[in-house]
């Protein structure tokens, strides 16, 4: 009861102050740009890794093409460096292509995956008359409907082939059995990981200084009720400003797609983790000049795993090491349509009971420190 | 109601005492002042009292609570007002007593009551944070009692506030110690140790120097000092001293042998008198 007093309390506090708007705010602005600033895909212009599986006389036709269409009309023979393996390739240049000509389905594979780009074998069969010709992609998984056709296109110049070889189609996701996101709502999860987590985090911090330097927390040790029923309405607080600024950013750009109760489950729990950490930070500093050095490491180490998140490729192990990396994941999850719902609840009972540790702890200190 | 015994407290943890053995027992219904100057360690002890700070080294009982082992249940029963005000700027008065009534388990008082007691019935719905110094001192105050404290903290009540609304909040303290509560208030002024408490400690440098009743102090003390005004440099000065303390008596011969006595009369000693003689050290 004392807690839903203070709870309540709490938000009325936070509706008067100017960090809950400051959140508002950022929630709007990621929206804004999300919305108008963030194409729907980034580009056009795409890296695919191609094996050609054919006859050689079939395999220079096609290379010749290329040729014709190169921007500088060479194939440059080069060296790609995967995994200290060295893989040869020959590379082509069009005005919205960068094709890359491996010499085996296997280094196809190990391009494709490792590059995170599109790759396809184009295969001739010869035993059949006349012969076949059929497409095999090796996809992300993030790719759009529209990209995907786009390739159709590309390879198929007369429609009644294009069907054909759509019927022909096989489809491989190299990663997961996603479904697709657009490059827009690709950036989602990092903008809900900054957004809910990383904000939560200061801005519980910062509603401590404030009640720790207006001595209110003096106060409320004098009273009837527990010092942790005073954090724990904070954390309240910060829960229910995250799931409304999550909805703020999340409903406009992915309407019904995610799935809402798992987001719900989601972002409680994170936001119970971030706030873990805030209220542990405000435990052990006396006022936010004094924490700043701890927040700025705080802050980077969430940002490494969003940024890495951005850069296809760039994944060095120790990210596994930083929660953002698993927020992140978790968003990913919920938002895509038939994400792993079961990878998100395991996450969820992760975050719940890191932060279940992280407040009883920050519950500790702060008894020790809040009135000293 | 409070037993103190051989308390000591450092806030560097080291041999740099704001408290340092101090030992007293406050009685139920009592109201005892703990005077001294600012930094004699008087709201330090009222923290280790109210476990606001750590006890480290002593034995505390309160209302019949080991200060180890304080319980959150103590406080339904405890009432604390601070020597600086602390309220929720972005609330208005009623809203600050009115969440904090809820924070207890026990009957509260009406806030609006409260803040007509202390004069600030018209400013009930203003933001706290609009206040004055003085006003916010009052509503600090006013939220002490909020849950009709047996035991009553209060650390510099009247400090900062004029002397009409000064009075107005001893006559609100005289009045619960009617009702039977114990006080417990630390003060640098005399006047207020004078007239309200039973008993008064004098506290300078951490380090408790004596405890009585004002009436004791002053039977002790009375009529045994002389107001001395003389002529020196041809400016006129003055002097309080003593008639029992050697010192003093050869002080006296000093000036009346010296110096043109222009008058002279004995009186009773005030407490500031008694405190400065006593603890050699000024209440300011
Ligand atoms: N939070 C604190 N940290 C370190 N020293 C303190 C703190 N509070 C008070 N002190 C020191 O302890 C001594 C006693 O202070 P205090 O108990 O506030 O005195 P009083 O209430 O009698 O004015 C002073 O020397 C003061 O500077
Ligand atoms: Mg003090």
């Amino acid at each position: 009861m004392k807690l839903w007093y203070s709870f309540t309390k709490e938000l009325k506090l936070a509706s008067r102050s100017f960090y809950f708007y400051i959140e508002l705010f950022f929630a709007i602005i990621i929206l804004v740009v999300v919305l108008f600033a963030i194409p729907e895909n980034f580009s056009n212009s795409t890296t695919e890794y191609l094996y050609l599986d054919m006859p050689v006389e079939n395999a220079a036709a096609f290379e010749a093409r290329l040729l014709d269409e190169d921007s500088d009309n060479t194939a440059d023979k080069m060296e790609i460096k995967i995994k200290k393996e060295l893989i040869p390739v020959t590379y082509y240049e069009t005005e919205d292509r960068k094709i890359y000509l491996v010499e085996s389905e296997d280094d196809l594979v190990k391009l494709a995956d490792n590059k995170k780009q599109l790759g396809a074998v184009i295969k001739v069969d010869m035993s059949v008359s006349p012969p076949v010709t059929s497409y095999k992609y090796y996809l992300q998984g993030y790719e759009t409907d529209r990209l995907k056709n786009l390739y159709k296109v590309i390879h198929n110049s007369n429609l009644a082939t294009l069907e054909a070889a759509v019927e022909d189609q096989e489809v491989r996701s190299l990663s997961t059995e996603y479904t697709v996101l657009s490059d827009r709502e690709h950036t989602i999860p990092s903008l809900l990981t900054f957004n809910g987590s990383l904000m939560g985090m200061f801005i519980i911090a910062a509603y401590i200084f404030l009640d720790k330097e207006q001595g209110i927390i003096k106060a409320y040790a004098v009273t009837a009720s527990s010092v942790w029923q005073y954090l724990m309405s904070k954390t309240l607080v910060i829960t229910v400003t995250s799931i409304v600024t999550t909805a703020i950013i999340i409903i406009p750009v992915m309407g019904g797609k995610p799935d809402y109760l798992l987001m719900l489950l989601f972002l409680i729990t994170t936001g119970f983790f971030a706030s873990g950490i805030g209220l542990l930070i405000s435990a052990y500093f006396r006022s936010m000049a004094k924490a700043f050095n701890a927040i700025y490491v705080l802050m980077v180490a969430m940002m490494l795993p969003a940024i890495a998140y951005f850069i296809p490729g760039w994944e060095p192990f120790w990210i596994k090491l930083l929660p953002a990396y698993y927020i992140i994941q978790g968003f990913s999850e919920i938002i895509v349509k038939g994400g792993n719902a079961g990878y998100v609840l395991l996450l969820s009972l992760g975050f719940l009971a890191a932060g279940s540790v992280l407040f009883i702890w920050a519950t500790a200190k702060h008894k020790k420190s809040l009135t000293a | 109601m409070i037993k103190v015994k051989n308390l000591y407290h450092s806030y560097s943890k080291d041999d740099k005492y704001a408290v340092k053995d101090a030992s007293f027992e406050v009685e139920k219904g009592e109201i005892f002042g703990f005077l001294g100057p600012s930094g004699a360690g008087k709201s330090t002890t009222q923290g280790v009292l109210t476990g606001l700070l750590q006890l480290q080294k002593g034995e505390v009982t309160v209302a019949g609570y080991d200060a180890k082992k304080f319980s959150k249940k103590m406080f339904n029963d405890i009432g604390m007002s601070f020597e600086q005000s602390n309220v929720y700027n972005k609330m208005t008065a009623k809203e600050n007593l009115a969440f904090y009534a809820k924070l207890f388990d026990v009957e509260t008082k009406d806030p609006q009551e409260l803040l007509e007691l202390v004069g600030l019935g018209d400013k009930a719905n203003l933001k706290a944070g609009d206040f004055s110094k003085g006003m916010k001192h009052r509503l600090t105050f006013a939220r002490s009692m909020i849950n009709n404290p047996k035991l009553w903290f209060l650390d510099e009540p009247t400090t900062g506030l004029d002397p009409a609304i000064a009075a107005t909040i001893k006559d609100i303290i005289w009045n619960e110690k009617k009702n039977g509560v114990t006080t417990f208030l630390t003060t640098h002024n005399m006047f207020i140790a004078d007239e309200l408490c039973d008993r008064v400690a004098f506290i300078v440098d951490g380090e408790i120097k004596l405890i009585d009743s004002p009436r004791n102090l002053k039977l002790q003390y009375g009529a045994k000092f002389v107001d001395i005004e003389y002529i020196k440099d041809n400016d006129s000065a003055r002097e309080s001293l003593s008639t029992v303390e050697a010192k003093d008596r050869n002080r006296i011969k000093e000036l009346l042998d010296t110096y043109e006595i222009q008058t002279m009369h004995t009186k009773e000693a005030t407490l500031e008198e008694i405190f400065i003689k006593v603890t050699g050290r000024g209440l300011v």
